[in-house]
């Protein structure tokens, strides 16, 4: 049996965590379907996603946006605060039921490699907040997902807060592709943002999604696509490509086989470099 | 436009509030006093011989159910005498029921079933059409490696053929498709005064009633069986309910308990019947002005490791394959192949889906291949009332499939669509057109040699009118129509007509909800009764029955595939629009139209409710639903991994029913239950070629699939 502790406010939750080994459950879209797989079996279950504390939305004067670790997709997608390049991945996760019910935190510490709220916190170079009983510590993205359900956090430690640099330039380029179009796990996905100004183009930034163990991102491709759009001849597309080809290692599984993934995956690349680079 | 019979106005379904405010209890709603749980232990190879099976030290309320316990007959009884209601020594199929636990604690059963261990000795499995057909020594099934093998020929082919001038081939290959019902399977059973009673979800009580009957060993007065409100059955509850039913009732007396079992989806999904895959050949032969005048069509589908309702499924793909088409000179064959896999079995359209998207998509093929447009060479071959069907029956009803291709092109506005050329370098659009039947009823003369129903209407002296029948309400609507049949009959308010879910103990049998029959046969049935009844009207208590005839002038050979195969027909053509995405491969629906000749509707709602979700079923089989087997084991086990369309993945549907009066069924009623199903996935695929420009062969036309014909073709 599970035994469920609910605590009444943050400081308790760290508490209860700091004393005991347990599950923390902030939605639970994923984690109730993991637990109908063992029932019976006999865990603890730190339940958060009632905490006001882990809910806060907010935009800090060096505009970095702060996500509470628990809110839920559809509180971020009602935020005016959030904006469309955020929005977009967000929009087309689950169902509304599922929207509803699932968080922001939890689809990062679930890190499936499928999760659709990841491939933009890996372009945006986010940056997670993980509290302890007395203690704080803060870690990109990139460094706390290991693996598929892998995370690297410690004992009595908790996802609080995502942290999001912004710019009001960024322009995002969003492709999920799942077998249907709600309630599906991507086969891939693809997010791409540009910040292109009148003094040319700022920055890329590019993550794929659900073709390795975790998001591909490459700030050396990047680079060499900012050098291939200001005119430098010697890269070109194919040449780009090939290096994401070498970083993506897609697998056959229940919902698709590598060799689409792969396919697709590279596609969009290629679409997104040709159209909207104009590479 | 029709002035409307006003048998077709809607009433409103007489089961819709209870099911939308909750009211309804189905099975898992119920809770008898001191009742159990049960849970399966299935076998986790796909063909073994079982040496031993190691049980736990086990709590004292935790008590085994196996084969040791079936004192009747331990087969289920349907059609081939040869799936055990428990494996004994040797397992077939991966999901195989070996015993059952039961208890008081749900959760603890689930340990005690892991726990235990079965010692196998495996075997050699086949687990393909394939590998089935090129084994030539052990054998799974007998001494072939099919359970049927049907042959029937119309006219003479062999020297149609040597005359023809030009020959066309094609060999299409179509997967699972699971029924997904929204309830899985669910069975109450409770053992009192001696007396056997069974609830849960069905479409066919008299087939649980008689299995029961089979594996407890008792006489029909101490089995009685009742249907509970059903989530959904589309086949999936026609034959299998017959093995929780009887495991159900077997722990019950063991134990002394009301035992209910319940399947988890993953479970559902393993071991429960699913529709045939398929794989089909068709070559037509055409003479010099384009006309067909042969073809050789082989069907081969793949039963998993027991016969169940291969054989009738088979049947009607080889009855379906010809098509809406007159052809003079025909050979069709077919066989049902044994595999190491859950056995396949019924499933709304009942091998009509396989057997239309064979024949269309040939159609489409020969077309360009002579170079003419797709929806002429059809017209030219469109059956016509007063023909011949391919085994010989006389189309006696009106068909109009003139006039229903025409309105569903219209509706559609299909040939400009068709004829406008694609855009190089954006989305590909495509649309395509099926055309196709589905024969109402049991087979040949089965509904007067198998089945043969009865309906019973008794009026009380408050003039309300108790209508009996076994036909079960699984959300398509029966209770509602069959009632509006008897009052529309009686001329008296539907409100004083009363119809409860069947109760083997007190409906007589006419019948299981299956083959598109509940309104031509029973409800032709209830009109019958109806009709007598109100010759007696004036009489204070009054009980009319009436009893299925076999219409004068039908004849059916079972043994040659020659005769009336069906009593009726309904008729349907179906246009799918399509954009694939060039680079994701992923098709989007753009736009779904039908037209039906389904007679009279009764009831034009529910017959619109029938439209959306069978044409939605028929479209998800088209391109989404994907079940794949490995090495025996379905991979997709859930639902988010066995993709069912959610309602953005379907576009608006439009219809029109073309009527055209059936001369059997009650006030010109055809069936239409499984028609809607039928020629979706033919019309999304003929799209899909029409977008691409490839010949599609299989189904579900997947992103995947869709990648592999761009690139090679």
């Amino acid at each position: 049996m599970a035994r469920v502790f609910r605590p009444g406010n943050l400081k308790e939750a760290l508490h209860f965590l700091d004393a005991e080994r347990a599950a923390v459950l902030a939605g639970g879209t994923d984690f109730m379907l993991k637990a109908g797989r063992y029932p019976g079996a006999e865990f603890a279950v730190l339940s958060i996603g009632h905490l006001h504390e882990l809910k806060r939305i907010a935009i800090d004067a060096a505009n970095v946006l702060s996500l509470g670790a628990v809110c839920t997709l559809s509180e971020i997608l009602e935020s005016p605060l959030v904006p469309l390049f955020l929005k977009l991945p967000i929009a087309e996760i689950g169902s509304p039921a599922i929207r509803n019910a699932a968080t922001a935190g939890g689809n990062v510490c679930n890190a499936s490699p499928a999760g659709d709220v990841l491939p933009m916190l890996y372009a945006l170079d986010a940056t997670l907040v993980l509290k302890s009983h007395g203690d704080q510590h803060e870690m990109q993205i990139r460094d706390f997902i290991q693996g598929p359900g892998l995370i690297r956090i410690a004992a009595g430690q908790m996802l609080t807060e995502i942290r999001i640099p912004l710019r009001q330039t960024w322009r995002c380029t969003w492709r999920k592709v799942g077998g249907r179009r709600a309630n599906s796990v991507s086969k891939t996905s693809f997010y791409a943002l540009i910040d292109r100004t009148s003094r040319g183009l700022g920055d890329v930034r590019i993550a794929l999604g659900a073709i390795a163990p975790t998001v591909v991102r490459s700030r050396e491709a990047e680079r060499i696509i900012l050098d291939a759009y200001r005119g430098k001849p010697s890269q070109r597309c194919t040449e780009i490509i090939a290096l994401y080809d070498a970083l993506i290692s897609p697998i056959d599984d229940s919902r698709s086989c590598r060799d689409y993934r792969r396919t697709v995956s590279l596609g969009l690349l290629e679409n997104f470099l040709t159209e909207v680079m104009r590479i | 436009m029709l002035e409307m019979k006003s048998i077709s106005v809607p009433a409103g379904r007489l089961d819709f509030s209870e099911k939308m405010t909750g009211a309804a209890k189905f099975c898992q709603d119920l809770r008898p006093h001191g009742m159990f749980y049960a849970k399966t232990l299935r076998s986790s190879k796909p063909r073994a011989k079982i040496r031993a099976v190691r049980l736990p030290l086990l709590p004292d309320n935790v008590v085994i159910v196996d084969w040791r316990d079936v004192r009747g007959k331990n087969i289920v009884p349907i059609v081939t005498d040869d799936q055990p209601f428990f494996a004994r020594d040797q397992v077939n199929y991966i999901g195989e029921p070996i015993l059952v636990a039961t208890g008081p604690n749900p959760d603890e059963l689930r340990k005690i079933i892991d726990s235990i261990q079965v010692d196998y000795e495996e075997l050699p499995a086949v687990l393909t059409i394939e590998e089935a057909l090129s084994r030539t020594s052990d054998i799974i099934y007998g001494d072939h490696p099919w359970f049927v093998s049907y042959e029937y020929l119309k006219g003479d082919p062999d020297t149609a053929i040597h005359e023809a001038a030009i020959s066309v081939e094609d060999e299409f290959h179509t997967g699972y498709q699971e029924q997904a019902y929204l309830e899985p399977q669910s069975m109450l059973a409770e053992q009192k005064d001696g007396v056997m009673t069974v609830r849960g979800s069905m479409q066919c009580p008299f087939y649980v009633e008689e299995a029961l009957m089979q594996a407890l060993g008792w006489e029909r007065t101490r089995v009685r069986v009742i249907q509970l409100p059903t989530g959904g059955g589309f086949g999936g509850k026609e034959d299998y309910p017959s093995i929780p039913a009887v495991h159900a009732a077997l722990a019950a007396i063991k134990t002394g308990r009301p035992v209910m079992l319940v399947y988890d989806r993953g479970e559902d999904i393993m071991c429960t019947t699913k529709r045939h895959p398929s794989c089909i050949r068709v070559k037509s032969h055409l003479d010099a002005n384009n006309h067909i005048i042969a073809r050789e069509i082989e069907v081969l589908s793949d039963a998993g490791a027991y016969c169940g309702l291969s054989g009738v499924v088979l049947q009607r793909m080889i009855y379906s394959v010809p098509g809406v088409y007159q052809v003079q000179n025909l050979r069709v064959s077919g066989r049902a192949c044994a595999t190491n896999k859950v056995p396949s079995g019924a499933f709304r359209g009942f091998g009509g889906p396989q057997a239309f998207f064979a024949i269309e998509m040939h159609m489409e093929h020969v077309a360009r291949e002579i170079g003419v447009d797709p929806l002429l060479f059809r017209k030219t071959h469109f059956l016509r009332q007063g023909d011949l069907t391919a085994t010989g029956g006389r189309l006696r009803s009106p068909v109009e499939l003139e006039a229903i291709t025409d309105s569903v092109c219209t509706l559609s506005d299909y040939y400009e669509k068709r004829s406008t050329p694609k855009e190089p370098g954006g989305k590909l659009r495509g649309i395509g057109f099926s055309a196709f039947f589905h024969g109402c009823g049991f087979t040949g003369a089965d509904e007067r040699d198998i089945i043969s129903a009865r309906v019973r209407l008794c009026k009380g002296e408050d003039e309300t009118v108790n209508l009996y029948v076994s036909s079960a309400e699984l959300g398509q609507g029966a209770i509602t129509t069959l009632s509006k049949i008897a009052a529309e009959t009686l001329d008296i308010p539907l409100s004083q007509v009363l119809c409860g879910y069947p109760d083997t103990g007190v409906c007589p049998n006419s019948g299981p909800t299956v083959a598109s029959r509940t309104i031509l046969v029973v409800g032709r049935l209830v009109q019958e009764a109806a009709l007598k009844m109100k010759e007696h009207w004036d009489e204070a208590f009054c009980e009319t029955e009436s009893h299925f005839r076999y219409p004068g002038g039908f004849s059916f050979d079972k043994k040659l595939h020659t005769g009336d195969a069906y009593l009726e027909y309904a008729w349907g053509a179906n246009v799918v629009e399509v954009e694939v995405d060039p680079i994701t491969y992923s098709c989007n629906i753009l736009g779904a139209w039908a037209a039906f000749d389904i007679g009279t509707p009764i009831d034009t709602t529910i017959a619109a409710g029938q439209v959306h979700g069978g044409m939605t079923q028929g479209l998800g089989y088209g391109c989404m639903e994907v079940l794949d087997m490995k090495a025996g084991r379905p991979l997709q086990c859930s639902l988010t991994d066995y993709m069912i369309p959610t309602s953005l993945d379907v576009c608006k549907i439009d219809f029109r029913f073309v009527q055209s009066e059936s001369v059997l069924g009650p006030y010109g009623a055809r069936g239409m239950g499984e028609l809607t199903l039928v020629g979706a996935a033919p019309a999304l695929a003929a799209a899909v070629e029409n977008a691409i420009g490839k010949p599609v062969t299989q189904l579900p036309v997947t992103s995947e699939y869709i990648m592999e014909l761009s690139r090679h073709g």
